[in-house]
């Protein structure tokens, strides 16, 4: 199957990818080594304050076990050897968080770092055969940093992204090297060798990604923090607060990118509704709750506007005419297993065998197994998850063809291009394997007809198989997770002023794992039973209208409420009024309407994404938060533990929570001290004293 | 208005296409240009029950497709075109339709296909009729989504760079 070249290769072979990797690579470097310096230096300084009895709680140290674990955590959140759920599971950091907290012995922090640097991934879609980051290695890495070098969380996510940038140059690699891997494929199909196309699609894939994940990330856990140590102290303490600006800033991005998916129509105040209703409490809402009132209202959109709609313009306008489901003669070749009787009855027999084989239910099954697992095994660049799916394949192909050129053909006829979302999709191999029953039957089912339907539907199918899995249902699991781990902020006591609860991780594992594997196995099963049209009904009977409604009414109330707590900016600077001082942010904004400027960010960063690559707005961002944190009106904080007034309110923007003035008597004070909940790490951050940090009266 | 983007993609509406490139060019309207896919009744009306039901899809053979989009293009409406091979492509540009950039989307590998850049290959076929459309002024970009940087085709394909008396197909 390899193409074969004119002597004059017209175009430049593939290992050009390899050159934009390694500027890539160079560039992402260069931010690695920039970036975790002054957010380590801020380590354990914003801390040092909240409780004296912190100094005992220093740095973890990484031992060589430790590290090992963590890369290959890594690697197993890109693999395929957890049921096809790694990339919607380990792949996040929320749930890396927990892992590498589990792995470093405090899986209440890493659950909460992985939850901060899983907000600038809200948004994170990889679709086709792209990785714009890598929220895996910013998770696994990221959080590993963190908690060895007791980084707050804000801090951790300015860190985080640059790592997940580097990312990208794994995973080109990794779909460079195993189109090479889909060609030893084709040899062992040349050989009618099953097993071998099977073994093919995992083997050298999996051992090249293992190297070159636990490779780099075993050197980065181990070395990583000692380095980035070293360089600690170096930077003037406004930098660091600029940092943890960032981190307060950045998840505005991961929202927005998300809000392209949902932000739109007559689902959009929703959002804000989300959004008030948080700030209204204070910030003290749970996350769960805001989702269940989602549901009511899903439920209530749904019923009374979308149905209410569709009744008026009647369901004929979906359908477009001359096309009821088995009124076309290929409606029948295309797929449906009951077809195959009829066809079998008029068979003429096949091969040596006199009755023509049928595929058992244990077959499609092991069919679907293997697909869960191994679809994305060796996804590479010129195949995509066409080794995938051809492993898939091997049990019906063992089951339906004896003769050694068929089993030839058939391997040969899956190992070409595929590419779709692996779940919803699956109703295409449900009906390609009907196809396959009823051709081994003997029915006139020829290459092009299969391949018509593998490549018809796998980009129809991916559009919204995307849109449900990656676009809908995980960042609303993610950030109903999310605000779990972080939830009990309100509570928090431990160094960081925050702890984190592990439950979120594990109640985002359960859903996701559920409706997943769920959807995988109903689109798999029903595309066998009901054929290639399962997919025309099910879009024509408007129920996946219905499912994506009722999800962008959820989706948008829970996205607006978790951006009103985990945006963070406040202005730090103060006006004079002849004798009296107001601050911009306490004084002036919270009192005209608190939690303006967040809102302002998020909907901007969305009206921005039409324009700006995210690449550009994080670059820009990064650089507001610099310049918003140096020291323009005073003399700037001296060190990273200088939490004074007169500091704070020198610098454009501050982290963390607004400036409280000081005050004798904090009770008399005209504004209430900010909520802990809104900051991305302790208030006493911000705070003149540890006494005065005491959560809202 | 002058159609919003014109992209080459064998998988036509998928991830990428609904969830990044609808939303960054703002198009009401997708049109699939694909005889193939136009004669067959079961395809086009996949693609027009895929897209979000916001974005109506209308799908034409080349004849049709090329007289509807300069139907389109003299609109108010903002037209989104999808074609399947960049043959294709020349085709409707011969015909009238004016594109300025033509993106170039997933195309699979196969025997006789080039890599250029990721997944997207070319057969000698499409290299050539790409190369004439950036002869006529089309810039050729290739682009998976909208939030990568465009790689233009010269970059990938210096064995056949435009002809010297061709104008800057970077204006």
């Amino acid at each position: 199957m390899a193409p074969d070249r004119p002597a004059r290769v017209p175009v430049r072979a593939r290992p050009r990818t390899l050159l934009p990797a390694a500027a890539l690579a160079a560039a992402a470097a260069a931010l690695l080594v920039l970036a975790p310096a002054p957010v380590l230096a801020a380590a354990r300084l914003p801390l040092a304050p909240a409780s004296p009895g912190a100094a005992a709680a220093s740095a973890i140290t990484i031992g060589p076990l430790q590290a090992f674990l963590v890369a290959f955590g890594y690697y197993l959140s890109n693999s395929p050897w957890l049921f096809g759920l790694a990339y919607f599971t380990l792949f996040r950091p929320l749930v890396a968080g927990l892992f590498v907290g589990l792995i470093l012995g405090d899986p209440a922090q890493g659950t909460l770092v992985g939850a901060t640097i899983n907000l600038a991934y809200l948004g994170f879609i990889s679709a086709g055969g792209t990785l714009p980051s890598d929220p895996g290695l910013a998770g696994w890495v990221g959080t590993t940093l963190a908690l060895a070098g007791r980084l707050d969380p804000a801090q951790a996510l300015a860190l985080a992204v640059p790592i997940g940038l580097l990312g990208t140059v794994i995973f080109n690699l990794r779909m460079t090297a195993d189109s090479v891997f889909a060609h030893w494929a084709d040899a062992r199909a040349e050989a009618g060798d099953i097993d071998g196309v099977a073994r093919m699609n995992w083997l050298p894939g999996q051992a090249w990604l293992f190297l070159i994940s636990v490779l780099p990330v075993f050197v980065l856990a181990y070395q990583g923090t000692d380095v980035v140590l070293r360089v600690l102290d170096a930077l003037p303490a406004w930098v660091l607060n600029g940092l943890a600006v960032a981190g307060g800033i950045l998840p505005a991005i991961g929202i927005a990118l998300n809000m392209r998916f949902i932000f739109r129509g007559a689902v959009v105040p929703y959002f804000f509704l989300g959004y008030l209703v948080m700030v209204a409490s204070d910030l003290k809402l749970q996350i769960v709750l805001v989702a269940a009132i989602g549901l009511v209202l899903a439920y209530l959109h749904v019923t009374f506007v979308t149905d209410a709609r569709r009744r008026e313009v009647g369901p004929s306008e979906a359908a477009p005419a001359g096309l009821r489901p088995g009124s076309e003669v290929s409606a029948a070749s295309a797929g449906g297993s009951a077809a195959v009787a009829a066809a079998s009855a008029s068979a003429t027999p096949t091969g040596s065998d006199a009755a023509p084989p049928r595929l058992t239910r244990g077959d499609v099954l092991r069919s679907w197994v293997l697909w869960t697992f191994f679809s994305h095994a060796n996804y590479n660049y010129e195949r995509l998850q066409g080794t995938g799916f051809a492993h898939a394949m091997t049990p019906i192909i063992r089951r339906l063809y004896r003769t050694e050129d068929e089993i030839r053909a058939a391997l040969r006829r899956h190992l070409v291009f595929f590419n779709t979302e692996p779940n919803v999709g699956n109703v295409i191999h449900g009906a390609v394997i009907a196809m396959e029953e009823q051709r081994a039957a003997g029915a006139p089912i020829d290459d092009d007809a299969i391949n018509s339907v593998k490549s018809g539907l796998m980009g129809p199918l991916a559009g919204i198989g995307d849109t449900i899995s990656q676009g809908t249902l995980t960042p609303i699991f993610l950030a109903v997770g999310i605000g779990i781990a972080g939830a009990s902020a309100a509570a928090g006591t431990s160094v960081a002023g925050r702890t984190g609860n592990p439950l979120g991780a594990a109640v985002y594992l359960l859903l996701i794992g559920v409706s997943v594997v769920l959807i995988g196995y109903l689109a798999w099963t029903q595309g066998y039973a009901r054929g290639r049209t399962f997919v025309t009904d099910v879009l024509r009977s408007g129920a996946m209208e219905r499912l994506l409604t009722g999800a962008g009414v959820l989706g948008n109330l829970v996205l607006g409420a978790l951006a009103a707590q985990a945006v963070i900016v406040f202005l730090a600077p103060t006006v004079s009024l002849y004798e009296t001082r107001l601050n911009l942010q306490t004084d002036i904004l919270d009192k005209l309407f608190p939690g303006l400027l967040p809102l302002l960010l998020v909907v901007g960063t969305w009206y921005l994404l039409r324009r700006v690559s995210p690449l550009r707005l994080l670059a820009l961002y990064l650089a507001i938060s610099l310049v918003g944190a140096f020291p323009f009106f005073g003399p700037g904080p001296t060190n990273a533990t200088d939490f004074s007034y007169s500091a704070c309110t020198a610098a454009l923007l501050h982290p963390y929570t607004a400036c409280t003035p000081p005050s004798p008597a904090p009770a008399a004070s005209p504004s209430p001290p900010p909520s802990p909940l809104a900051s991305g790490a302790a208030s006493p951050a911000a705070s003149p004293s540890p006494t005065s940090s005491a959560a809202p009266s | 208005m002058p159609l919003k983007l014109v992209r080459v993609d064998d998988r036509l509406i998928h991830g990428q296409v609904v969830a990044v490139w609808l939303r960054a060019v703002g198009a009401d309207r997708i049109l699939v240009v694909d005889d193939a896919v136009a004669a067959d009744p079961f395809l086009s009306d996949v693609l027009r029950l895929a897209a979000p039901p916001d974005v109506p899809v209308e799908v034409h053979g080349l004849a049709g497709g090329a007289a509807r989009a300069r139907e389109l293009a003299a609109s108010p409406e903002a037209a989104f075109v999808l074609l399947r091979s960049p043959v294709s492509a020349l085709r409707l540009r011969e015909a009238g339709v004016r594109f300025d950039v033509l993106n170039l989307g997933g195309l699979g590998a196969g025997p006789g296909r080039h890599p250029l850049h990721r997944s997207i290959h070319a057969s000698d076929e499409e290299l050539a009729a790409l190369r004439r459309l950036e002869a006529l002024g089309t810039r050729v970009e290739l682009r998976l989504v909208a939030d990568e940087r465009p790689v233009p085709l010269r970059s990938v394909d210096r064995a056949g760079g435009p002809a010297p008396d061709v104008p800057d197909a970077t204006r």
